[in-house]
């Protein structure tokens, strides 16, 4: 899994390349708490990339929402694949956590352009 | 004068920001003159009041209850048609004018009467009539100067505070009430002064129009005020109430009626005006009986209100801001009826001769007095302060001015009654005061009561204002998910693809606890025969051959999960998977598939020696796959000898979620096992970091106890994950009781942490930990003092405290005002103390200073030096145990 990270005003947008699965080397939890510690508030997951998600990644994006939301922050997902979104919609997850077509109409929701 | 050089001068004496100077003492100035002209009025009026028949002092007051109902609605109605700078304006032109009038009946009343009827030396035939008129109408012109001077200390001072709510927020308001109320009472000492000084040489009559000069000053005071007036956001209370809303005196009673706390509020205001009413009635009987002259009155009045605003500026310098701040409104609110009870129990203890009977008159009145000019007052405004501006305004003016009028009136009929009843004029004043003491006493009894009722109703109404702007997480996601069903579902749906075997054996494992929701089966699209057979082929396939054919064949509407389950109890069938399992997990090369295969079939069948010697070594896998199955079986036979292999797991980013997931499983039963690898130096930080969120998931009173004795050990690397945990042992097990003193311990050591991360590190060591040393200090102080908030919750209400911090992070200005000033009621005094710096909005120099007076405070605390002064940090107090 590769993790790039940038900034559209004043949101971190992880843009995420192969699969969440269990790693060898750093979770995207940890990539997201090390945004949380510089003081970022508002992410975006771009999924586009994302061929496949193990309950260990799940497990990371749950844990990434619950870090961001008690600090008053958001998470929101953009470009998922169907199976994912199936997943999200069978765990009841979709219900909690936004998910958009492209990243930009999930930025705009920040009120970034 | 520039800002800054006013701010550095104000900031000198008062707590004062740089933005707020300039409209701070434009509103100094405009109270000042206020009080300067009130002083003026009132030593007249109680010069001429105490000079007339005493059983004729309770006719002014029952006046203004009978008229000033009648202004207050007039009043009620132009604020709200007219701009608020324009009314005021209009209101002091009309005193000012009136002030003419009365100076030149009392001028008139004063000299001789022409008998002839011929034409004076003034030229004006029409004075004749009008000097009989006034010399036979007399006391009554004193009588209506009475009234009218009760309506212009009403509505100047009423005004005023409006000012003060247009200006100013409730935070700053409370900040700057102590230099406001100075220039109050610097006013009053010049208005006094004056009197004192010229009273007795040139007359109380002609000082009126010294008056009249100053209420001209004010006209510019009140252009100044309303320049510096904040911009209301549109929508807002403060908006609507200004925008022209029809306010009728019915109206504003109809508002206090229907708002509990407002009719506390009145209520209170009730029980203090009174005392002070009868108060001053005992002051008025005194000085009559001591002093006969008017222009040794004057003087005397003059002097004696000098002295009592004197010692009133004094005891506000030095005290008001400090109780306040300190004590907060709660107690502040008790200090007035108090003394005054204690007061007029003394009298009893004055020799029946009257000897010391003035000093203890002028004790009493200057108490009422000086608790009215100070701390009274400024309680007083603050429990309006809550209120939505909308109500506030209705309200204000009806309680202040009919409220006020209405006890001062019943305090008059109190006295008229016994006047008459007792036959006051027959009695010793010495008598006379005594009798009205009791009534006193009784009036301040209910002072108090009312006093205890409104600060309880005060924090209601802050609580009320604030709203929870975001649920929390785990909360929010357990309202819609079953939490621990989403790694099941996704290894099912991911299973699918990979084996069969896995599949079917992660489907059995679904239904078997009832998690096969109807969104899943539609996912799956399965059906129940299709599945039945399958499972059956796969479980039962040895080696190509279902063995037991007749049993497929034989139970083709059985329920699945009891074929299954029948199934895995027989005997030959344990036979065969035990020696298969040992195939897989001895072999030396079984595909990784396999053994995953193994370890989810560990978990179905029954805890068999030979089955749980397989667990033990798929628990020591390579495979991270292989270990989640594993891991998710030990959950379901919970084998202690499996314990020493999971804990390592935690240690391991791939594998920390199961193991956590199994560790749980045990329940609290592990607890104490928990806390051995929990507080071992030797084990490592990745397992000791992953430890508290099994005990948050366990969560009972042993495992908060273990967390919280943890976190008071002050080893800052897990400091965050120990909060979380004890932060999510509280929100889902309420009954589960925090040691308060070790909390606080906590608490401190993190706020000492945030000073060193403000000030710099000076020797301080920063924790670190997951917080790491190159990170921004701004957001990890946000990080710090959200922990501080965790754990608050732990030992007050978790909403209130949730509220508060959620609106002082994101919440509008007035929510943020509101979140300090609830903090402010229900924390202990010293953790305010420390922690307000941290979250006021102060200027940056005023902070810094601060902190580094805190800091070595709480150094020394921590060291164990203590100096008299210095707070003892970690003793529970009474409020801590009460809490």
């Amino acid at each position: 899994m590769d993790i790039q990270t940038r900034e559209v005003g004043n949101v971190v947008i992880f843009d995420i390349d192969g699969e969440i699965t269990r790693p060898a080397e750093a979770t995207l939890h940890q990539f997201v708490k090390a945004e949380l510690e510089k003081g970022k508030r508002n992410v975006i997951l771009n999924l586009d990339r994302v061929g496949f998600i193990d309950s260990f990644g799940i497990g990371e994006i749950l844990a990434s929402y619950i870090s961001i939301h008690n600090l008053g922050g958001h998470l929101k997902l953009c470009r998922i694949s169907k199976k994912l979104y199936i997943v999200l919609q069978v765990t009841g997850l979709i219900k909690v956590l936004e998910v958009f077509e492209d990243c930009s109409a999930a930025l705009k929701t920040f009120g970034e352009p | 004068m520039d800002d800054g050089r006013l701010y550095r001068i104000l900031h000198r004496f008062f707590d004062l920001r740089p933005d707020e100077s300039r409209a701070a003492l434009s509103l100094f100035a405009y109270f000042f003159l206020i009080t300067f002209s009130i002083y003026i009025i009132k030593v007249v009026e109680e010069t001429f009041l105490i000079g007339i028949n005493p059983r004729l002092w309770p006719y002014p007051d029952l006046i203004t209850v009978g008229l000033i109902g009648l202004a207050a609605a007039f009043n009620a109605r132009l604020l709200t048609r007219l701009p608020r700078r324009t009314h005021a304006a209009r209101t002091v032109l009309f005193f000012a004018s009136n002030l003419i009038i009365f100076w030149l009946v009392f001028n008139m009343n004063a000299r001789d009467l022409v008998l002839s009827p011929t034409v004076d030396s003034s030229g004006l035939l029409g004075a004749v009539p009008l000097l009989v008129t006034i010399k036979d109408s007399w006391p009554a012109p004193v009588i209506v100067f009475s009234f009218w001077a009760d309506l212009f200390i009403v509505m100047t001072v009423t005004h005023f505070w409006i000012a003060v709510n247009d200006v100013f927020t409730l935070h700053q308001a409370k900040r700057t009430i102590g230099f406001l109320v100075t220039g109050g009472l610097f006013g009053g000492i010049g208005g006094a002064l004056l009197m004192w000084l010229l009273g007795r040489v040139v007359g109380p009559t002609s000082l009126l129009l010294v008056c009249t000069a100053v209420l001209v000053l004010m006209l510019v005071a009140i252009r100044r005020v309303y320049g510096q007036a904040r911009k209301i956001p549109e929508g807002s209370d403060a908006a609507r109430a200004a925008s022209g809303q029809r306010v009728g005196y019915f109206d504003s009673l109809r508002t206090v009626r229907r708002h509990d706390y407002l009719r506390v509020l009145a209520a209170l205001l009730f029980s203090a005006t009174v005392v002070g009413a009868l108060v001053n009635y005992q002051f008025k009987s005194v000085v009559k009986a001591q002093i006969d002259n008017d222009l040794l009155r004057t003087s005397f009045l003059g002097s004696f209100f000098f002295w009592i605003l004197v010692v009133s500026a004094a005891v506000h310098l030095a005290t008001t801001s400090r109780l306040l701040k300190t004590f907060g409104v709660r107690l502040a609110v008790y200090v007035a009826p108090i003394v005054l009870i204690l007061g007029t129990v003394s009298l009893f203890l004055l020799p029946a001769a009257g000897v010391g009977l003035m000093a203890w008159a002028c004790f009493m009145r200057g108490s009422d007095k000086t608790f009215d000019n100070t701390i009274t007052q400024s309680v007083r405004e603050l429990l309006y302060i809550p209120v939505p501006a909308a109500v506030k305004y209705k309200a204000k003016v009806f309680i202040d001015m009919f409220v006020n009028k209405f006890a001062v009136g019943f305090g008059a009929v109190l006295y008229w009654v016994l006047y008459r009843a007792l036959s006051f004029s027959y009695r010793d004043p010495v008598v006379q005061v005594r009798l009205i003491a009791y009534f006193v006493i009784g009036f301040a009894g209910l002072w108090i009561t009312l006093a205890g009722v409104i600060y309880a109703r005060y924090v209601g109404v802050l609580k009320k204002d604030l709203r929870k702007l975001w649920q929390e997480a785990h909360k929010k996601l357990e309202a819609h998910v079953d939490v621990d069903s989403v790694a099941p579902i996704v290894d099912l749906l991911q299973s699918r693809e990979r084996s069969s075997t896995l599949y079917l054996m992660n489907l059995f494992r679904m239904v078997r606890s009832d998690k096969l929701t109807p969104e899943l089966r539609e996912a799956l699209a399965f059906r129940e025969d299709e599945i039945k057979a399958r499972s059956l082929d796969s479980l039962l396939d040895v080696g190509g051959e279902a063995p037991f054919r007749e049993i497929e064949e034989e139970a083709p509407d059985a329920d699945l999960v009891t074929v299954i389950s029948e199934v895995l109890h027989l005997d030959s069938f344990k036979t065969v998977m035990h020696s298969k399992l040992a195939e897989i997990v001895d072999g030396p090369a079984s595909p990784e598939m396999s053994r995953m295969e193994a370890a989810l079939l560990a978990g179905l069948m029954e805890p068999t020696p030979e089955v749980m010697r397989s667990l033990r070594r798929l628990l020591e896998d390579p495979s991270a796959e292989v270990l989640n199955y594993a891991l998710g079986s030990a959950a379901v036979h919970r084998h202690k000898a499996h314990l020493p292999l999971i804990l390592p797991h935690l240690g391991q980013p791939t594998t920390r979620q199961a193991a956590q997931a199994a560790l749980a499983a045990y329940g609290p039963e592990i607890d104490d096992t928990l806390r051995r690898h929990l507080e071992s130096d030797k084990e490592s930080l990745e397992v000791r970091r992953a430890i508290p969120e099994v005990l948050a998931r366990t969560g009972g009173q042993r495992a908060a106890d273990i967390l919280t004795e943890e976190l008071s050990r002050g080893r800052g690397e897990m400091e965050q994950e120990l909060v979380d945990a004890l932060f999510r042992i509280r929100a889902d097990r309420p009954v589960v009781l925090f040691k308060k003193k070790k909390i606080l311990e906590a608490v401190y050591s993190i706020v000492r942490a945030c000073y060193a991360l403000i000030l710099g590190k000076g020797g301080e060591e920063s924790p670190g930990g997951s917080d790491g040393a190159a990170l921004g200090r701004a957001a990890l102080l946000e990080l710090r003092i959200k922990r501080i908030f965790d754990l608050l919750t732990l030992i007050y209400a978790p909403d209130d405290i949730a509220k508060a911090y959620q609106n002082i992070l994101k919440g509008t200005a007035k929510s943020v005002d509101h979140s300090l000033e609830l903090l402010d009621n229900i924390l202990n005094r010293n953790l305010k103390t420390y922690l307000f710096p941290l979250i006021e909005d102060l200027p940056q120099e005023q902070r810094l200073s601060v902190l580094r007076k805190l800091r070595r405070r709480l150094d020394r605390a921590a060291s164990g030096r203590r100096l008299n002064w210095a707070p003892r940090l970690f003793r529970m107090t009474s409020r801590d145990r009460d809490a």
